[in-house]
């Protein structure tokens, strides 16, 4: 029988107040600027209007938040989800009701898919109003429910305080996730009493939960040093949640003791160095052949912070077949999700890899490396983009110039759809948390506000934008954002006049129909004057070194216009619904 | 030879595997709380049977208890999807054994001056209660396991059954005795 009882969060909850502080009566919109500057907030993005308006007209109170204004929700979205990837603070944004709310929704739905930590703040109808179909109303709460972590509609100013703590507590503890809070304009207005210290924030509560936070149990971790010490072909396959708690150190020295070849999924990437001699790529559809036939081959998976994404194991039923699964992940609702987990440990993975480390023997699992070494070197994986005319610039070397230029320190943002396979796998990532996308909902349109988001939380970084033609037009309008805020990206548009992942799939699968791909833009070099940046078209690839190295020269904000050939495909390819070990391969006739 | 089940679990939930399990959730009433627990019964597809909510002891405290047909595997990981809802306080999962389950029906039956004795004796035979009395049918009441519950209604079908309202289940768990 499985009984358990969920403690309910603490954050937000009044405290034995030693009454030192004077209560004070402030309005909700005050209550809610003094609560997020408790929380640590600094930057949040949004949108003004009707039902929010309250929080606007507090703001100008409180200079220490600063607000970004984007140019849609959708950014304002993407942007604190960009935020909080690169920083792992909270990200913030804040819209109104009915179509503000509504434009949030891609944005939740991405930080909800990717599991990272956002407060979305709305402004909603008066009280009396909700349920009567008021101007600008919509159940944000009804609407919002499935891609957050949780949502809160609050009833009273009185509340306000309570539920941004808890909030915040809720969007970090655990496997992070967004959070909605959704207040009714008359309850912005409205007046309560409000004493800070009567509230905990969500980091005293993590502090004070940290000291009796669970251990991975013995037993488990027993049994998983004893599979590791069985196993001849084992691999570890290292996600998401590697980079989220911060374990890049403990990943590589289970790695190192056990010896065991890493593995790292599309958000997994850059949680591992790639220069290291144990690493071996990305797995799944677009992964290297050596990397899925390693699995193929496998009798052991340590899954880390992963959870056996479709995209990563093709078809499940037969994804690595002979294969134990030692499967660690903070969140126990992954556990058997898609995969029987012969050792299921429920933990942070930073907790656990620490913990297993210890209980592990040393091992030498080099004679099953040189054989997956040896699958790599001979010849069957064909690792570039086959290409008709050489003159064109080539995704590949678009990434190694960024790279070369950049030192491999730049974080690099991706869209969604060729580009971002591409440079999933061209680009060699080593600086841990270096690689920014949006993995689990593939949102386009992605990139341009989320790296805005990057940058500003990483000032000192250099930030490079790698998307498509049909991406970057999708939340084009943030370009204005950045060009009012002062934001400098370096932004490498892959231009080949296609919807281009769509076109692949076409060709593949639907007999070359290109139905609805084509697609043109602007000029960018025109595009980037309009706003005061520089602007460039590449149609050489010995001027693709060139270009990247002056648009590190220039100080502001640089798009470059990459045009690519028009039918370059990413390589190799597991078809949809098929197992990983069956491989779309180039053709001769395309290489020729 | 484990096949797949094209649901929300483990994909390699054993054939044949399914059983019967009473779900207990624990709800923090807050706005939303509940249609978040419908919404990840329908989102991961939960094969479920029945599903009844009410009020408990505690003031703001919704209990749902709900039926569901499936292997072991992926009722776990129900609950622990369950569990990741922040209002809910508390998921038991309990098998057939460990449940104490109950339901109700209201049974109403076209009746004639001439078969009334005989459809009383029938429903009596089941511990039904009559509880209304029209010149063309007659109520009851019928309450006890679902088994109990569904023999008195195929015994009561021969006459009729103008109108039927079913509780789903309501289940504790049973007591170990060491408690």
């Amino acid at each position: 029988m499985a009984i358990a009882t969920k403690i309910i969060p603490q954050a937000g909850k009044p405290m034995q107040s030693q009454q030192q502080e004077e209560a004070r009566m402030l309005e909700g919109s005050h209550i809610l600027c003094e609560a997020l500057i408790r929380e640590g907030v600094e930057l949040m993005y949004g949108y003004p209007g009707g039902a929010i308006m309250p929080f606007y007209d507090a703001l100008t109170s409180y200079p220490s938040l600063h607000h970004v204004l984007t140019r849609h929700e959708q950014g304002a979205a993407h942007a604190a989800d960009g935020y909080t990837r690169a920083t792992g603070k909270v990200g913030v944004c804040v819209a109104t009701s009915g179509p503000g709310a509504t434009n949030l929704v891609t944005g939740l739905a991405t930080s909800f898919m990717d599991s990272t930590p956002l407060v979305a703040i709305t402004g909603q109808v008066g009280r009396v109003f909700i349920g009567r179909d008021a101007f600008q109303e919509t159940d944000v709460i009804g609407v919002t429910q499935p891609v957050t972590k949780h949502n809160f509609l609050v009833r009273s100013a009185s509340e306000i305080a309570a539920v941004v703590h808890e909030a915040f507590y809720i969007a970090r503890s655990g496997r992070p996730g967004p959070v909605l809070i959704d207040i009714p304009k008359d309850v912005q207005f409205e007046k309560a009493e409000y004493r800070p210290s009567d509230y905990v924030t969500s980091e005293e509560y993590l502090q004070s939960q940290k000291e009796n936070a669970p251990q991975p149990e013995e037993h488990l971790l027993k049994q998983a040093a004893a599979l590791i010490a069985q196993a001849q072909r084992p691999v570890i396959m290292a996600g998401h949640g590697v980079i989220l708690a911060n374990a890049y150190a403990e990943l590589s020295a289970f790695a190192e003791k056990t010896t065991v070849p890493v593995i790292t999924t599309l958000l997994g990437l850059s949680a591992f160095p790639e220069t290291h001699p144990l690493y071996l790529g990305m797995p799944g559809m677009h992964g290297p052949a050596h990397v899925n036939r390693a699995i193929g081959a496998s009798d052991l998976i340590i899954g880390i912070g992963m959870r056996f994404d479709d995209r990563v194991t093709g078809n499940i039923k037969s994804f690595a077949t002979g294969a134990k699964l030692i499967h660690i992940d903070i969140d126990p609702s992954e556990m058997h999700k898609m995969k029987l987990a012969d050792v299921p440990i429920v933990s942070d993975a930073k907790v656990a890899l620490e913990a297993l480390t210890e209980t592990v023997d040393p091992a030498d699992k080099s004679a099953w490396l040189q054989e997956i070494r040896a699958w790599q070197a001979c010849g069957h994986e064909k690792l570039q983009v086959m290409q008709h005319d050489e003159r064109q610039p080539d995704p590949t070397c678009i990434l190694k110039a960024i790279r070369e230029a950049t030192q491999g320190e730049a974080i690099i943002v991706t869209d969604v759809g060729q580009h971002q396979m591409w440079t999933a796998r061209h680009y060699t990532w080593t600086r841990p948390n270096s690689h920014i996308t949006s993995g689990g909902l593939g949102t386009m349109g992605f990139a341009l506000p989320a790296a805005m988001g990057v940058k500003m939380g990483k000032p000192d970084d250099i930030v490079w934008v790698v998307a498509g033609d049909g991406g970057i037009q999708m939340n084009i309008q943030e370009l204005a954002t950045l060009q009012q805020e002062g934001v400098t990206l370096k932004i490498a548009i892959m231009n080949n006049g296609y919807l281009g992942m769509v076109r692949q799939w076409q060709q593949f699968f639907h007999s070359r129909n290109y139905s609805e791909t084509p697609i043109t833009g602007p000029n960018y070099v025109k595009l980037a004057d309009a706003y005061g940046f520089t602007g460039m078209r590449v149609t050489k690839r010995e001027e693709v070194g060139a270009a990247v190295k002056r648009a590190m020269e220039i100080a502001g904000t640089v798009i470059i216009d990459f045009v690519i050939e028009r039918e370059a495909n990413v390589y190799p390819m597991v078809a949809p619904g098929k197992a990983i070990t069956e491989m779309i391969e180039a053709t001769a006739e395309e290489s020729e | 030879m484990t096949v797949t089940v094209e649901r929300f679990g483990c994909s390699d939930a054993a054939h044949g595997a399914a059983r019967v399990h009473t779900i207990i959730i624990f709800v923090q009433e807050r706005p939303g709380a509940v249609d978040r627990i419908v919404g990840v019964l329908r989102r991961r597809r939960a094969q479920m049977q029945t599903l009844v909510l009410a009020r408990t002891e505690e003031p703001e405290v919704v209990r749902f208890t709900m039926t569901v047909n499936d292997a072991e595997v992926s009722i776990e990981n129900l609950v622990e999807q369950l569990r990741r809802i922040v209002d809910v306080q508390q998921v038991v999962s309990l098998t057939e054994e460990q449940a104490v389950a109950r339901e109700l029906a209201l049974v109403k039956v076209e009746s004639t001056v001439a078969n009334y004795n005989e459809i009383l004796d029938t429903a009596h035979l089941f511990g039904a209660h009559t509880i209304d009395i029209t010149p063309k049918t007659v109520t009851f009441e019928v309450m006890g396991s679902e088994e109990h519950v569904e023999k008195c209604i195929a015994a009561l079908q021969k006459y009729g059954i103008r109108e039927l309202a079913r509780s789903g289940r309501v289940a504790l768990a049973r007591s170990t005795g060491d408690e």
